[in-house]
């Protein structure tokens, strides 16, 4: 098991772009207007899950 | 497909190069991954009253008001009353950014330039290391457009930057998070634009209401996402509402999340690329507005484009032209005003309480520096101190 990883609530997701531009790991980008994060490239630093205005994103055990 | 510039982006910093590229004679393609130009409108719609000296936008359509000052509250509700006359630079009119944005295009497509949209950008076309254009999405199918040029205009999250090794990641002490209201039914609302400071009320950055008529509003809210929680936008907007009496039979038509940078800009030229707008970072680390830089902007990057295209030359020697007139119009005050922002972080809520004391009988009409310190020293002589740095800055300027 690996660290977990922060995911996207797309019912949520308003497509403002705020994760997508402080992700230090360019692991955020968009499908369909909703943002969805690249498990694979995820160091789990919680920025984007501290960004996110309306609480779209979690990330649980961080 | 072939242009001499394609541009990635329909924003305001998108369109205003567009148009101004292709006047100058060079053939022009914007992309856009959305289906609507300035749809969704991500913004507070405040424009400085400047763009009436430009000539850029004519009629009055995009006008939902025009504001006659605005107010600024410290902490502990003290009002600043700044009238139109000396805050028109930073708030003279709130706008519909979707018909905005569109009449923008407007002027864009009858310059000739082409519009295509549901396009999304991919990556750039290299030949021997050379950005020769762009690859995209268009719908369901993927294209290759050749281009001498590629403007990335493609805002906050720029990718174009960074596939040109621009490095465009804001940390995330440059980036104010953002969400936003549009109430109707909003009781006694005057044309004023107002701004809520406070480090309860909005960390790091600040709480608006703009209105857009006689019921409409804006209300919204940026934090700096250094200083953010998972959701802390919008919760802390929802409380000030709950508070807020003219708000209390109102009900929102609109809600939006957006983000802003309040970064230095980056390097905006490589050889056959350009960056401009959001993408550029270039936005008033203060207030956040970006709107009039856009216009500004993308003036001097049209017409740097339409005299490459003209020589042929398409290097970034020959396109700095662009990096440094843009500086010469809009770099310093973004420079001063990024060190000015890293201080205002550093002040304490008391300190915004007793400036808002010093001012808030202050005729801004006659505003000078001298009269200001003044006005500060006489009430709360203490300030001067903790204003030292703010000074300091200002005199460098």
């Amino acid at each position: 098991m690996g660290k977990p990883k922060a995911k996207v609530d797309e019912t949520k997701c308003l497509a403002c772009c705020g994760c997508i531009s402080v992700c230090p790991q360019d692991a955020i980008y968009w499908i369909a207007s909703k943002a969805v994060v690249d498990s694979d490239k995820c160091i789990s630093c919680a920025i984007c899950i501290r960004t996110c205005p309306i609480g779209a994103i979690s990330g649980e055990g961080f | 497909m072939k242009y001499d510039c394609v541009i990635v982006g329909s924003g305001p910093a998108g369109t205003v190069t567009a148009r101004f590229a292709a006047e100058a004679g060079a053939k022009v393609l914007i992309i856009e991954r959305r289906a609507e130009v300035g749809v969704p409108v991500l913004c507070g719609e405040g424009i400085s009253r400047k763009i009436d000296n430009w000539g850029m936008i004519e009629g009055t359509r995009w006008i939902a008001g025009k504001m006659e000052g605005a107010r600024i509250y410290s902490p502990d509700k003290t009002c600043v009353t700044v009238s139109a006359k000396f805050g028109g630079d930073e708030t003279g009119y709130v706008v519909y950014r979707d018909i905005f944005d569109q009449e923008l295009a407007r002027h864009a497509v009858k310059a000739g330039a082409k519009i295509m949209m549901n396009t999304k950008a991919l990556g750039l076309i290299k030949e021997n290391g050379k950005i020769k254009g762009v690859k995209a999405k268009h719908l369901d199918e993927e294209i290759e457009i050749k281009a001498d040029i590629v403007v990335g205009a493609d805002g906050v999250d720029s990718k174009v930057g960074n596939w040109a090794s621009i490095e465009t990641t804001l940390k995330p002490n440059d980036l104010e998070t953002c969400c936003q209201y549009t109430f109707t039914n909003v009781k006694n609302l005057d044309y004023f634009c107002e701004f809520y400071l406070g480090k309860e009320i909005a960390p790091g950055g600040y709480i608006w209401i703009f209105p857009k008529g006689k019921n409409i509003a804006n209300v919204g809210i940026g934090i700096l996402a250094s200083l953010s929680e998972a959701g802390m936008a919008k919760k802390l907007l929802d409380k000030f509402i709950e508070k807020e009496e003219r708000l209390k039979d109102a009900q929102p038509i609109r809600f939006l999340a957006g983000a802003v940078p309040v970064a230095l800009p980056v390097e905006t030229v490589r050889d056959n690329l350009i960056l401009v707008g959001d993408a550029a970072r270039h936005v008033d680390p203060i207030t956040g507005g970006g709107l009039t830089h856009c216009l500004e902007v993308g003036k001097i990057a049209g017409e740097v484009i339409g005299k490459a295209v003209k020589e042929k030359n398409f290097s970034a020697e020959f396109l700095s032209e662009y990096e440094t007139r843009w500086k010469e119009a809009i770099g310093k005050k973004m420079k001063r005003n990024y060190m000015v922002k890293e201080i205002l972080l550093d002040m304490d809520d008391k300190t915004f309480n007793m400036l808002a004391d010093s001012l808030k009988d202050y005729d801004f009409d006659e505003i000078s520096t001298i009269g200001i310190v003044k006005a500060l020293v006489k009430k709360h002589p203490m300030l001067l101190m903790k204003l030292r740095p703010l000074i300091k800055v200002a005199k460098e300027s």
